[in-house]
């Protein structure tokens, strides 16, 4: 053990979910629906939407750039199967309720097929330019595909300060339910491997490690015996963590692996570190080597409520309406479908709401799962506990955030740290009074950034 | 295809734990004690926590009526205020008054603030208040634990002119700070008394063990922390240990203190309830050692025997000044870069 590794391996707090992986975990990525009609948003990731470069009636090809880029911080999109481009439209979005899109109309429908990977044997990414790295990366759309979608070229850059002399790469999936980056490890272990070198090479940082929670010995052996195979093992270290959630979070997976704390407010890269997740990893290899674009991604399609639950390689832009049905559709107990996990995702009202870059998971939630009070949405008053303080990864006071934006009392919000939250969801989880705190800082976060005119009411 | 979804913030799954199972746990680790008074006081307790629990309920009840707000019995905090004011009171007080002392504690003690999760003092700490004001003597008239004195139960409740009684430890303690010199005698008498309960005082407050092994259940099923009473009994011990090294004649060995009166009832199941302490741990400790450190002013320096309930209710009025003194700060620092 080096000194950069602390005995603990985990953050402070949090919370135990049940982890509810075998649902999926032990299936293999199969291919995904076929889909005559594909929305593909212009805004998947953080930073300014991309433009349309079709028109309307225009044929596009497997793999060509539909969106481009104005602004430096921000993704192209590709059109993931041949066809006709049908329309330019508002399409609903998990995020922004609705945005533009494009409408692509395939023009033979069938389900993608696994892409293939065969790593030369004599990769060697000392022989890629970091620029060029950077520039495939960029050309293929990639974000972050654990969740926040972040530009991966913004985050992997050379020439950015200060100097990054870590990557650490985030396989925690620490989301109940959720085990796309798991399937992804297991049966893609070269190809995340090689994508990991390949950052590690663009962004220069000196270590690599990688973090993976303690209830996925298999993929930490695979990824352990893949360093090995590679002659990689000087620099890449395979870190197993607790099983905590949310130990996926970014600024706690440092804080676990590193003993580092990135400042409030701040970002990774201000302590010279940079964080991908595997399956952006694995990403990275496919532009890289291949010069794929993103088009294509692994989904968990979970929870108790689906017929046929799996892990599928899924075009972006399918609807979830047909994912659902490709997998049996739904039973009748099934309350809540949720893009993402149980804990972060994002309730869909929307069924024909796409696929994104960043959506990982998509978990039907029935009403025994959910509860009966939360399904309500029945609220009692604060007893003041402090359960949500105990549990409160950021070590913030979640109630008296959430019961300031509830007396619309902003400025007193933000002097408790409300930027602060990064919104996992562990004060909702453990209150007894059945609060929506999460919700309520949420909320709180938008009206303050309506304040400050930085968004349209 | 999907007729009711629903749509809400995220987390989508929850702990299963209510308000309710909270409150409950809270009655059940005050089992012990109430067994205990059952025991030692037989039909005077059991009608004393029987009139405390329903005068609370129906206290609450009425109110909600009033105020046309739903019924919010099914919590249970007045369940549990009736039983912790009740294990306060002394075995001999007539049961009218302790119907007026829950009333009082649900009227004014709660209610008038607005409801559980809203009120500033605790609640049968209040009730209790009143009717040491209200009614003095019979709030310090102490019945002989009915092992000793075998013709006690017969006594209707009420009738406590003719009752036995007999001065609590800290009554004793008293004595020997005002006359001097016997301090050692009375601690060595009694401190096995205080320990199994079997002394004259409030209900819940005389056994020890008791109010140990309740405590130990709430601390393990994690319905309080560890802190408010390791503060609260770690200053008052300490406060003791002074007063003790200054004149060992005078002043009762730290360790009878500790197990004697309201202290030890008090640091598990009245200083911890959440609505009146703060938020954060700094906040606590802070609380904590300020109701120990009040309670032994009061038992060393003051007129009272007992000083725990005074000690409860000041730092209940602090607490919100407190919680704004112990602000939490983020793991990242304070720092909006």
């Amino acid at each position: 053990m080096t000194d950069d590794l602390r005995d603990k391996r985990t953050f402070s707090r949090g919370v135990h979910p049940p982890e509810s992986k075998h649902v999926t975990e032990d299936r293999p990525i199969e291919p995904g629906p076929a889909v005559g009609e594909l929305s593909i948003l212009l805004s998947q990731h953080i930073g300014a939407p991309c433009q349309a470069a079709v028109k309307k009636g225009d044929l596009v090809e497997a793999g060509q750039k539909i969106g481009e880029c104005q602004a430096f911080v921000c993704a192209p999109v590709h059109a993931p199967v041949p066809g006709k481009v049908r329309d330019l439209a508002l399409k609903p979005h998990p995020v922004l309720g609705r945005c533009q899109a494009i409408a692509i109309e395939a023009r033979d429908p069938a389900r993608p097929s696994l892409p293939s990977f065969d790593l030369p044997a004599d990769f060697d990414p000392a022989r890629y330019k970091p620029d060029e790295i950077c520039e495939a990366v960029r050309d293929a759309g990639l974000v972050g595909m654990g969740g926040a979608g972040f530009p991966t070229s913004v985050k992997i850059q050379p020439d950015a300060k200060p100097p990054k002399h870590t990557l650490l790469v985030n396989g925690c999936e620490c989301e109940p339910y959720i085990t796309c980056d798991y399937r992804v490890m297991l049966e893609w272990t070269d190809q995340v491997l090689a994508g990991i070198r390949l950052a590690q090479r663009a962004c220069g940082a000196s270590k690599v490690f990688i973090g993976i929670e303690d209830n996925k010995p298999k993929a930490i052996e695979a990824m352990t015996t893949a360093i090995a195979r590679a002659g990689s093992a000087g620099d890449i270290r395979v870190v197993p963590l607790q099983t905590k959630y949310p130990q996926g979070g970014e600024r706690q997976l440092i804080n676990a692996v590193l003993g580092q704390t990135v400042p409030t407010g701040g970002i990774p890269p201000m302590i010279g570190v940079v964080v991908i997740n595997v399956a952006t990893a694995a990403a990275i290899a496919d532009a890289v080597l291949y010069n794929r674009p993103l088009t294509h991604r692994v989904v968990t399609v979970t929870g108790e409520a689906i017929a046929r639950p799996g892990n599928y390689y899924v075009s972006i832009g399918t609807p979830i309406e047909a994912l659902i049905e490709f997998c049996g559709g739904v039973t009748e107990k099934s309350a809540k479908v949720v893009m993402g996990g149980p804990m972060m995702g994002l309730a869909i009202a929307d069924l024909r709401t796409p696929i994104t870059k960043t959506g990982g998971a998509v978990t039907v939630l029935t009403r025994h799962q959910i509860g009966q009070a939360k399904f309500e949405r029945r609220q009692t008053a604060c007893i003041r506990c402090g359960r949500c303080l105990e549990v409160c990864p950021e070590n913030l006071n979640p109630t008296r955030i959430a019961h300031a934006v509830k007396s619309n009392l902003l400025d007193v919000a933000e002097s408790d740290f409300i930027s602060a939250c990064i919104e996992c969801g562990c004060c909702s989880y453990v209150c007894p009074a059945n609060i929506e705190l999460t919700g309520y800082i949420k909320t709180g976060k938008i009206f303050l950034a309506r304040q400050r005119k930085k968004m349209p009411a | 295809m999907l007729k009711d979804i629903t749509v809400s913030f995220a987390p989508h799954i929850s702990q299963p734990l209510s308000t309710r199972r909270v409150m409950i746990d809270v009655a059940i680790g005050l089992l012990p004690a109430v067994a205990v008074a059952g025991i030692y006081f037989r039909i005077h307790a059991l009608l004393l926590i029987g009139t405390c629990v329903a005068w609370c309920a129906a206290t609450e009840w009425v109110c909600n009526r009033i105020r046309r707000k739903p019924n919010s019995l099914g919590d249970f905090s007045a369940v549990v205020t009736g039983i912790i004011l009740a294990l306060s009171l002394p075995p001999a007080l007539p049961l009218w008054a302790a119907a007026i002392g829950s009333a009082v504690s649900i009227v004014v003690g709660k209610m008038a603030f607005g409801g559980l999760g809203a009120n500033v003092f605790n609640p049968a700490m209040v009730g209790r208040a009143f009717l040491t004001a209200s009614f003095g003597v019979m709030m310090t008239t102490w019945t002989v634990p009915a092992s000793i004195d075998s013709g006690m139960p017969t006594l209707s409740p009420g009738d406590a002119v003719d009752t036995r009684t007999q001065a609590t430890p800290l009554a004793w303690s008293k004595t020997a700070i005002k006359e001097g010199g016997e301090a050692k005698t009375y601690s060595s008498r009694l401190f096995l008394s205080t320990m199994t309960g079997e002394v004259a005082g409030c209900l819940g407050e005389t056994s020890a063990i008791a109010i140990l092994l309740g405590g130990a259940y709430l601390l393990w099923r994690k319905t309080i922390g560890f802190h408010i009473p390791a503060a609260v009994l770690g200053s008052a011990f300490v406060a003791a240990a002074i007063a003790y090294l200054v004149n060992a004649d005078t002043y009762v060995q730290p360790f009878f203190h500790l197990t004697s009166g309201a202290l030890l009832f008090g640091a598990f199941f009245i200083a911890t309830d959440p609505v009146t302490a703060p938020l954060t741990r700094r906040g606590m400790w802070l609380f904590g050692i300020g109701i120990g450190t009040i309670t032994m002013i009061i038992r060393i320096l003051g007129e009272y025997p007992e000083g725990m309930m005074f000690a409860v209710l000041l730092m209940n009025a602090v607490t919100p000044l407190i919680d704004r003194l112990c602000k939490r700060i983020p793991a990242g620092g304070k720092s909006h870069a």
